[in-house]
């Protein structure tokens, strides 16, 4: 009954979005903060009724308003999908975005364009709930390219900052090469299925064999627009940049939802991934290797959101390393308890980062444990939830995908425990670095040290309290209990043969276990003694540093790669054809710039003033061109 | 439908006609013809007056817009020709025809000499 | 054959408003002209008559590109009265010309013989030529005239050899007949029915502003008043594209073979110059009209690969295109009007002092950029969409690049309003304004709604 008005949901913050946009500058900023909250509000309890509603039926249903693209024998519907994909996806949106929303009308209570920055936040709410809500892949990409205009809006929010816009830009940019990824494989899919509707497209499916070349190149393909919307190697280097956008936004767009967007789309393709295990092995690789890289280089930083950001891209990293051996549920886990762990830990970093008057480094910061009692203890949920301490959220999701990945490859299993050591070290070093310890700071800002307004510090323990029993979602095999979240998820997979049913070995899940809580122990005794007892230092010479540390904390040297090897080529050929087309064909006649030029000149300056001659028989020799094709035609025959 | 290059052939024929009869009288009035060059000879004849400066100065557009407007009428005028070689057989209908033909040229006169367009003097 | 008379008549009435001191009275002839020729327009919808013994077919093809070249023309006519009135002597006249060019590119939409070709492109160009020029002190807008004359002259040339060729082998310039002719010869045809083909792509692609043809276009457009070359780019576009659609779908597409390598190589071309150029370019002006060779260079993808598809897609992007365009263009005027420069530097902080017109403009940038829910991205998404059923897949692989190497140019100015300050003030007449905020809508509108008119023709 209530699915029929699915399109409530996505409508409310459409609604948030115009009313914010048209009254901004006039409407106080409390009003402001009510559209924008109370739009969500009603989006998140319409989701409810949703939920409820399914879990009631178990009947997956496609809603389609109106024929929206036609072309031909292609008819795309304005339809959405309701399923337990979506409504884990909803959920996690909906109810996450609006602690965050309600957090951010106290974070941004003193900026200027309060209203404006809700609308932004509404418009993204907006389009990543078409993002999962729609029935077919040509809405996907609609809500796909709107996150990513969102982020772009957020990312450079305080736009009077250059560096600010040019990592607006660079996201930007980045985001589009993934998306036409993203493009390209949709029209495979068209060319290959003739239809763009999950259901058409899944159902036909089967037809395909195993290893199906266009199967490989379609979901190929995909995983380039995954890549960039999710901030996998080599396109994640815009994520950490991102976070120049108000912390709100870095824990909503860029560490809970629409980071995760590209884990959305393998999981609701996953019959196509699973035809492909070249795509798949590929996943598995990249995120592995991009869960170890970013979490060498979270290592040595020493913003705290920065620490953050590469923090989401090693958790990213994870969640593709699930999704490599068909874990798809294990990695919907994962993306969840995530959501909850990270934006905590964002929502946390913004409250310590208010405390501080703006303040990033971490090297300024140091003791805040006693005056932000209530940040340091939320945050020091978080962080344990992230390392994957015993009962805590992440614990359950981590030891999940570590157990998928052993039973399918060791070494990618040994790489990633590794990886879980680095990432307790990097999260605890930021946990000691910030609370522990003495303050470092100005006088100024010990002064200023406050703890934050309620309207933050209650998302903070509502978030906290989700982060320590998210893991009930999915309690392993070992304790007999149903795996709630797996459960739930069980439809999505109906039109997938090759998924094997995998029950983990006792002993191996003891020993992975075992395995994390000891690290844990270990690396937490370690980062102690050398981060929260030890002084640190304010100003460290980096070039006295080892090389490791050197490469880590220059972030690999990928940003001046990309700059080197992409950027400057391209701006060069630009150039050199600016120069050409421009100077020399254009200006260049007259002022004789080159031989070429000269002699060209020469010859014309019988025809006509130099300039039209020279169009002219550049067009002539175009036509000459195109006929000598035709000449070369009939030789040839 | 015969598309061989042979039946061009009158065209080219014709055009080869035109061009050489052209070249052949240029070339022989100036070989038959005496001729005797001197640099005064050579000079542009300006009426006995030495001639100064550049040739191609700018002079008044109002020449070119004269003898565009003179070209426009002129050739207009010469549809009515074959009117009036016809001018039975096409009847009322003829009539019709070139009066709103005729009123559209008239209307056109009329707003060429509106617009200042003959006023030499402006 | 309604709307030509009433458009003429309407022109022409202009004209005599003009020199019997009624000048006020030479707005409103045009306005009440284009509407009801848009009226008379519509009434032929589904009707198809053919007109002068089988010279001109209005067809629903006809009816379809033709409101859409009206109603930006009406548009451009009511910006233009009301924007540049002050600074004109002449305007009866040179609402006038836009009606007769109009008229031009009506019967571009509807000939049926290679004479109304010749004729529709002739009257079309020559209003143009003059329309450039009609800032008679300004150098560079004489410059813009002579140079387009010139070029178009040739390229006319170039026409007219092309149709006598064909002339030559069919013995006719009926469309019906040539396409007779062509069906029968099975695609072997003589070499100067080839020649006689491909002379006329040429000249349409000169036309079009498609690469290695569109060495005249930047600086036309650059040197152009800034509301006709909106005028040039969009409805130009729009006519030219509708014949070179009509020609060859219904003649030439037997000798697909023969002539398609042309177009490919030229779509290519055009993408990659124009957008590669656009790159580079400080002034917003120029920038736009390397973009508007960019793309022509996408339209010709719906060409290059023919077929039933070619028609609704090329007409969508033109009118995406078109409101674009026009929005971009007219929001340039206004700056330039202010700060006296077309520079990218002259957006600094448009954002604060005018946020419709920053809106508006953002809009219509990304537009141009291809982003979906506006009108740009389905206008691309339908071309890429009618060059793969053709099998061009790698041509529209490059396409989709070369879109997405537009995001960067097309950012810079919107990134410009945004991110800086400006103390001057900018204001925005009335109608203008609401004109410019109905582009806006009916770009969204499209964007969400693209359904409406894809599924016309």
């Amino acid at each position: 009954m209530f699915t029929q008005l699915v399109w409530l949901v996505p409508l409310f913050p459409l609604l948030g979005f115009v009313i914010n946009a048209l009254g901004f500058g006039k409407w106080s900023k409390t009003s402001a903060s009510i559209i924008g909250i109370g739009s969500v509000l009603l989006s998140f309890v319409s989701v409810i009724f949703l939920f409820m509603e399914y879990s009631g039926s178990g009947q997956a249903q496609t809603i389609k308003l109106f024929d929206w693209i036609v072309a031909g024998d292609l008819r795309i519907g304005f339809s959405f999908l309701v399923d337990a994909l979506t409504l884990n996806m909803l959920l996690i949106i909906t109810g996450i975005g609006l602690l965050i929303h309600i957090y951010s009308s106290g974070y941004m209570h003193h900026d200027e364009g309060f209203g404006k920055f809700f609308a932004y936040l509404n418009l993204f709410m907006f389009s990543m709930l078409i993002l999962v809500l729609g029935s077919n892949f040509v809405m996907m990409f609609i809500g796909w390219e709107g996150v990513g205009l969102c982020s772009y809006l957020l990312i450079g929010y305080w736009f009077k900052n250059r560096e600010y816009t040019a990592a607006a830009n660079k996201a930007f940019i980045m985001n589009r090469i993934g998306d036409l990824g993203f493009l390209l494989g949709i029209f495979l899919i068209y060319l290959h299925f003739g239809s763009v509707e999950y259901q058409d497209v899944f159902s036909s499916a089967s037809f395909f064999s195993a290893g199906d070349a266009a199967i490989v190149a379609i979901t190929l393909l995909l995983f380039v627009g995954a890549m960039g919307k999710s901030a996998q190697i080599p396109l994640y280097t815009w994520l950490p940049d991102a976070m120049a956008g108000p912390t709100p936004v870095s824990a909503l767009i860029h560490a809970a939802t629409m980071v995760t967007a590209g884990i959305y789309m393998i999981v609701r393709s996953n019959v196509l991934f699973s035809l492909a295990p070249v795509t798949l092995e590929i996943i598995l690789i990249i995120g592995v290797a991009t869960a170890m890289i970013s979490a060498i280089i979270a290592l040595t930083q020493n913003d705290i959101k920065k620490v953050l950001a590469y923090s989401t891209v090693s958790q990213l990293g994870y969640m593709f390393a699930a999704l490599g051996v068909q874990a798809y549920s294990t990695a919907m886990f994962h993306v969840t308890t995530h959501a909850f762990f990270k934006a905590l830990l964002f929502l946390g970093a913004g409250s310590v980062i208010h405390a501080m008057s703006g303040e990033q480094n971490m090297r300024f910061m140091g003791g805040l444990k006693k005056k932000l009692p209530l940040t340091y203890f939320t945050m020091l949920i978080g962080t344990l939830a992230i390392t994957g301490f015993p009962l805590l959220s992440g614990f359950f999701s981590k030891d999940e995908i570590l157990l998928s990945v052993m039973s399918h490859n060791r070494i990618m299993f040994i790489l990633l425990v590794i990886t879980s050591v680095l990432s307790a070290t990097y999260m605890l070093r930021l946990l000691f670095m910030t609370f522990f310890g003495q303050f470092r700071g100005t006088h100024e800002q010990e002064h200023h040290l406050h703890e934050s307004p309620p309207v933050m510090t209650y998302p903070l323990i509502i978030l906290a309290f989700l982060s320590v029993t998210g893991g009930i979602l999915g309690l392993p095999h070992i304790t007999g209990v149903h795996h709630v979240l797996s459960d739930f998820l069980q439809p999505i997979f109906i039109n997938n043969t090759r998924i094997l049913p995998h029950t983990p070995e006792l002993i191996a899940e003891v020993a992975v276990w075992i395995l994390s809580i000891a690290t844990l122990a270990v690396v937490g005794h370690f980062t102690y003694r050398a981060y929260a007892l030890a002084e640190t230092d304010k100003h460290p010479d980096i070039s006295k540093k080892s090389v490791w540390y050197r490469l880590s904390y220059n972030k690999f040297y990928v940003d001046e790669i990309y700059e080197k090897g992409i950027v400057r080529p391209v701006l060069a050929i630009s150039s050199v054809l600016h120069r050409w087309f421009d100077q020399f064909f254009i200006d260049g006649i007259v002022n004789g710039a080159g031989q070429v030029a000269l002699l060209l000149a020469s010859i014309l300056r019988t025809v006509q003033t130099g300039n039209i001659g020279l169009y002219v028989i550049i067009m002539v020799a175009g036509i000459a061109l195109t006929l000598f094709i035709v000449v070369f035609k009939f030789l040839s025959i | 439908m015969n598309s061989d290059l042979s039946s061009y052939f009158p065209i080219a024929l014709q055009f080869i006609l035109a061009a050489g009869f052209v070249g052949l009288t240029m070339f022989v009035t100036h070989v038959v013809g005496p001729n005797l060059r001197t640099r005064k000879k050579l000079k542009p004849f300006e009426s006995g007056i030495n001639p100064s400066g550049n040739a191609r100065q700018p002079f008044a557009i109002k020449y070119f817009l004269t003898a565009i407007l003179f070209v426009l009428f002129d050739v207009e005028v010469i549809f009515l020709y074959p009117w009036a070689i016809n001018y039975r057989e096409l009847g009322v209908y003829g009539i019709l025809t070139m009066v709103i033909f005729l009123g559209l040229l008239l209307s056109g006169f009329f707003y060429i000499i509106r617009k200042g367009a003959l006023d030499w003097d402006q | 054959m309604n709307v030509l008379l009433t458009l003429s008549i309407a022109a022409t009435l202009a004209l005599f408003f003009g020199v019997l001191r009624l000048k006020n009275l030479a707005t409103p002839v045009i306005v009440i002209g284009l509407l009801a020729s848009l009226v008379f327009n519509a009434m032929e919808w589904n009707n198809t008559t053919s007109i002068f013994n089988d010279m001109m077919l209005y067809n629903n093809f006809t009816v379809a590109f033709a409101s859409v070249g009206l109603f930006i023309t009406l548009i451009l006519v009511l910006f233009y009265s009301e924007l540049s009135a002050k600074h004109e002597f002449h305007l009866p006249e040179i609402l006038a010309i836009m009606l007769f060019g109009t008229v031009g590119g009506i019967v571009l939409l509807s000939f049926r013989n290679m004479v109304m070709l010749f004729l529709g492109i002739e009257i079309l160009s020559l209003s143009y030529y003059v329309l450039a020029g009609i800032r008679k002190q300004n150098v560079y807008s004489n410059e813009a005239s002579l140079k387009y004359f010139l070029m178009g002259a040739f390229s006319s040339g170039f026409l007219l050899m092309g149709i006598a060729l064909i002339y030559g082998v069919t013995a006719s310039l009926n469309l019906n007949e040539i396409a007779g002719y062509v069906n029968n010869a099975k695609g072997i045809v003589p070499p100067y029915f080839l020649v006689g083909v491909l002379l006329i792509l040429s000249a349409l692609l000169f036309k079009v502003a498609a690469a290695p043809f569109h060495f005249w276009t930047p600086d036309v457009y650059d040197g152009a008043p800034t509301l006709i070359t909106a005028l040039m780019s969009s409805v130009g576009k729009l006519y030219s594209f509708g014949a070179f659609v009509l020609l060859f779908n219904s003649c030439f597409i037997p000798l697909i073979a023969d002539w398609e390598v042309i177009l490919w190589i030229a779509a290519l071309l055009s993408m990659s110059v124009g957008n590669i150029t656009a790159l580079y370019q400080k002034s917003v002006k120029r920038m736009l009209a390397y973009s508007s060779i960019a793309h022509a260079g996408y339209m010709l993808l719906a060409l290059v690969g023919i077929n039933n598809l070619t028609s609704g897609s090329v007409l969508f992007y033109a009118l995406a295109y078109a409101l674009a365009s026009v929005v971009s263009f007219v929001v340039l005027y206004i700056v330039r009007d202010k700060k006296g420069s077309y520079d990218i530097a002259s957006f600094n902080g448009l954002a604060q002092k005018n946020r419709m017109l920053a809106v508006v403009f953002t809009i219509s940038m990304l537009s141009l950029t291809g982003i979906p829910l506006t009108a740009g991205f389905f206008g691309k998404f339908y071309i890429f969409n009618s060059a793969l059923q053709s099998g061009y897949y790698w041509l529209t692989a490059f396409a989709v690049i070369n879109s997405f190497i537009g995001a960067y140019y097309y950012l810079k100015p919107v990134v410009a309003m945004f991110a800086s300050k400006s103390d001057e003030e900018i204001t925005m007449p009335a109608l203008s304004n609401s004109l410019l905020i109905l582009l806006g809508i009916l770009i969204i509108l499209i964007g969400a709604l693209p359904g409406f008119i894809s599924g016309v023709i």
